[in-house]
């Protein structure tokens, strides 16, 4: 059954390969792309088998099970855009090609100077034998990274200016999760990058497994009443532990200034770093913003995405003059 | 650290039996291949990071050796003791047994190793690292470094000339071929070909250079000592490798398109394409039965590993592999020639 489905798998993606990627490629002088995008019509391939089934699984628990009832879902339709475009390739394709010649100029001149990352396997040899371990390690170190990364949008006021856009939907649902301002999708893919870069792996190894990890992501933002239990809701972030990190008024304290529950996947980070909260209620989600809650910032693709540069050069104005000072 | 090898009783039982004829390679030589099992296959799963080991008898996955990250070409040591696996994301050349698929030894940091070759002469071993624009020289004896030189951009392929003084390579994204002098150690030339060039092989008669072009479907014929072209010889869409039948004349040219996918024989005496097999799912690198039946190729883009009956010259069997397999090899080939 399996390998029917990857037989399957295999035909459309070398139909789509065939017919609609390798000949502009192939007449654009562009054929040495045709591997990785062999890969890129897997992530496509991916992403619809992906949305697919975080609609079929999540969607009928949003019907069925609704934490918040709305009178519409109007305010959702702008997230199903934002997720088609990330999920579908082509917002990481555009991320891809803007970056990648740069880290590729950057590596090709540490290993010219013979500079090799450190990777896992040379510390422990025996990881090499067990490839799923190892890749499970790697998972966990760049879970720890995205904690951080996205602990840091939250605590620097210009990147906040930008992922702010993330948390100005009060109606969080399954499609949240891809809602991102375009140049802070670009700043995530250059700390993925860099840390896979660090790690000595490049970032196309993981592909796969991000793509698995994101219907975790997805979950996460779903908007059903939905419980892990006591030890799931501490092993994996679930809709109750990440509503928390979306909701208009922060839990009381010091610790929770910049937000809480910044983890992607893991809730280990948050409880180690002291960002950490369990409540048992379930709060409204968005901003409290008058900018960000009017009707055109609301629904609006380009708003939303003009919104955020605007807030990105008041942050970075405000820096500027309080440093004068 | 041997990997971990998953098999079933029989598969060892056969692989035992297998690993028992040392004197395999000296019975094949002799022509004597109807008794003695046809041994192992391998064929590397880049995107896996292992190696489906095939019987070659039964056409069968009988085995899997866990390799390393995103393992693509694999070529055989001078002695054919050995396999040769270049990991590029591991920064490692693993060895491999041929005959049971065990792994040897791991020689690590050697950064980023896509492509391998040896010289005819064994003194330089060459790898190209063709993400990051670089072809290193190594000394063949001990793997110790001896020069590094740029090659923007993505160097692929590479062929020698009989005298081993120079090294060809195919730069893929800039369209050309550059020629390094290995006493010098530095570049020589680089001349324009056609668009996207992989495969490159040197003719018997070390006359010719001959390019698979995989922009335009095409193998171009280059004299490489006046860095001429002097023939194009179309073959189909994507040609991306070649490889020796074996009798000193002829070269298969895998032609890597998914569904039109498929292989053809060029003459080099003629430079004529004579014959042309259908080979689906993206066909790649390839080997030759060293009786001259069968010609194997991994289809890249279709997870499987594609066996051409050369008598019948049609697709014998397909075996389905891991993820986007690449380089294959036997110890039960053809010659080199």
């Amino acid at each position: 059954m399996f390998q029917q489905f990857l037989d399957t798998f295999v035909i459309v993606q070398g139909w789509l390969l065939d017919h609609v990627v390798q000949p502009p490629l192939l007449a654009l002088g562009l054929g040495s792309y045709l591997e990785v995008a062999f890969d890129g019509v897997e992530f496509f391939l991916y992403g619809v088998l992906q949305l697919s089934i975080a609609y079929l699984l999540l969607r009928p628990l949003e019907h069925f099970r609704p934490l918040e009832h709305w009178a519409d879902r109007k305010a959702v339709r702008v997230d199903v855009l934002y997720t088609f475009l990330d999920r579908l390739g082509i917002v990481p394709l555009a991320v891809f090609a803007l970056l990648s010649p740069l880290f590729m100029s950057l590596e090709g001149w540490l290993r010219f100077h013979d500079i090799i990352p450190p990777q896992l396997e040379d510390a422990f040899p025996s990881l090499e034998s067990y490839p799923l371990f190892s890749f499970f390690v790697y998972l966990v170190i760049l879970d720890f990274a995205e904690y951080w990364r996205h602990r840091l949008s939250h605590t620097l006021r210009w990147w906040w200016a930008l992922h702010v856009i993330h948390h100005s939907q009060r109606q969080m649902s399954l499609w949240t999760d891809s809602r991102n301002h375009l140049l802070d999708d670009l700043i995530g893919g250059a700390w993925f990058a860099l840390i896979a870069l660090g790690i000595g792996v490049p970032p196309g190894h993981f592909v796969g497994l991000m793509v698995a990890v994101r219907i975790v992501e997805n979950l996460s933002h779903v908007n059903a009443r939905l419980s892990f239990g006591w030890l799931g809701e501490r092993l994996l972030v679930s809709p109750r532990y990440h509503r928390w990190h979306h909701a208009v008024e922060l839990p009381a304290g010091a610790q929770y200034r910049y937000g809480c529950n910044f983890a992607i996947l893991f809730p280990v980070w948050d409880r180690l770093f002291g960002t950490q909260y369990l409540g048992e209620e379930l709060p409204a989600t968005g901003v409290q913003s008058t900018v960000l809650a009017t009707p055109a910032h609301a629904d609006h693709f380009w708003a939303q995405q003009k919104d955020g540069l605007a807030g990105l050069f008041r942050a970075v104005k405000a820096t500027l003059g309080s440093e004068r000072r | 650290m041997y990997p971990r090898i998953a098999m079933s009783a029989h598969a060892i039982r056969k692989i035992r039996r297998a690993a028992l004829h040392v004197c395999l390679p000296l019975l094949l030589a002799a022509g004597n291949t109807d008794a003695a099992p046809l041994g192992l296959a391998l064929a590397l799963n880049s995107a896996d990071g292992t190696i489906s080991l095939i019987d070659m008898d039964t056409y069968k996955v009988v085995g899997k050796a866990v390799a390393c990250k995103e393992p693509h070409h694999l070529m055989p040591s001078p002695d054919d003791k050995s396999v040769i696996v270049a990991c590029s994301a591991s920064n490692q050349l693993v060895f491999f047994d041929p005959l049971t698929g065990k792994e040897q030894k791991r020689i690590r940091n050697i950064s980023d190793p896509y492509q391998l070759g040896f010289s005819p002469d064994r003194k330089w071993f060459v790898s190209n690292s063709l993400r990051l624009d670089r072809v290193d020289l190594y000394d063949a004896s001990d793997f110790t470094l001896k020069a590094r030189l740029h090659a923007p951009r993505t160097p692929s392929h590479m062929a020698f000339d009989a005298a081993s003084e120079y090294v060809f390579i195919t730069l893929q994204e800039s369209n050309e071929v550059m020629a390094i002098n290995l006493k010098t150690l530095k570049k020589e030339w680089v001349m324009p070909v056609g668009p996207t060039p992989a495969g490159i092989v040197m003719t018997p008669d070390n006359r010719y250079l001959l390019v698979a072009i995989m922009g335009e479907g095409y193998v171009e014929v280059i004299d490489w000592k006046t860095q001429k072209t002097i023939k194009k010889v179309p073959t189909d869409t994507a040609a991306h490798n070649l490889h020796p039948r074996g009798d000193g004349r002829y070269y298969f040219v895998s032609n890597r398109s998914v569904s039109g996918g498929s292989i053809s024989l060029l003459d080099t005496q003629t430079m004529t394409v004579v014959e042309k097999y259908d080979v689906p799912g993206g066909p790649d690198d390839m080997e030759v039965r060293a009786d001259g039946k069968e010609l194997w190729a991994t289809a890249r883009f279709g997870r499987r590993v594609q066996v051409v009956d050369l008598t019948t010259k049609t697709l014998k069997t397909s075996i389905p592999v891991g993820s986007s397999p690449h380089g294959v090899f036997f110890l039960n080939h053809a010659p080199r020639k």
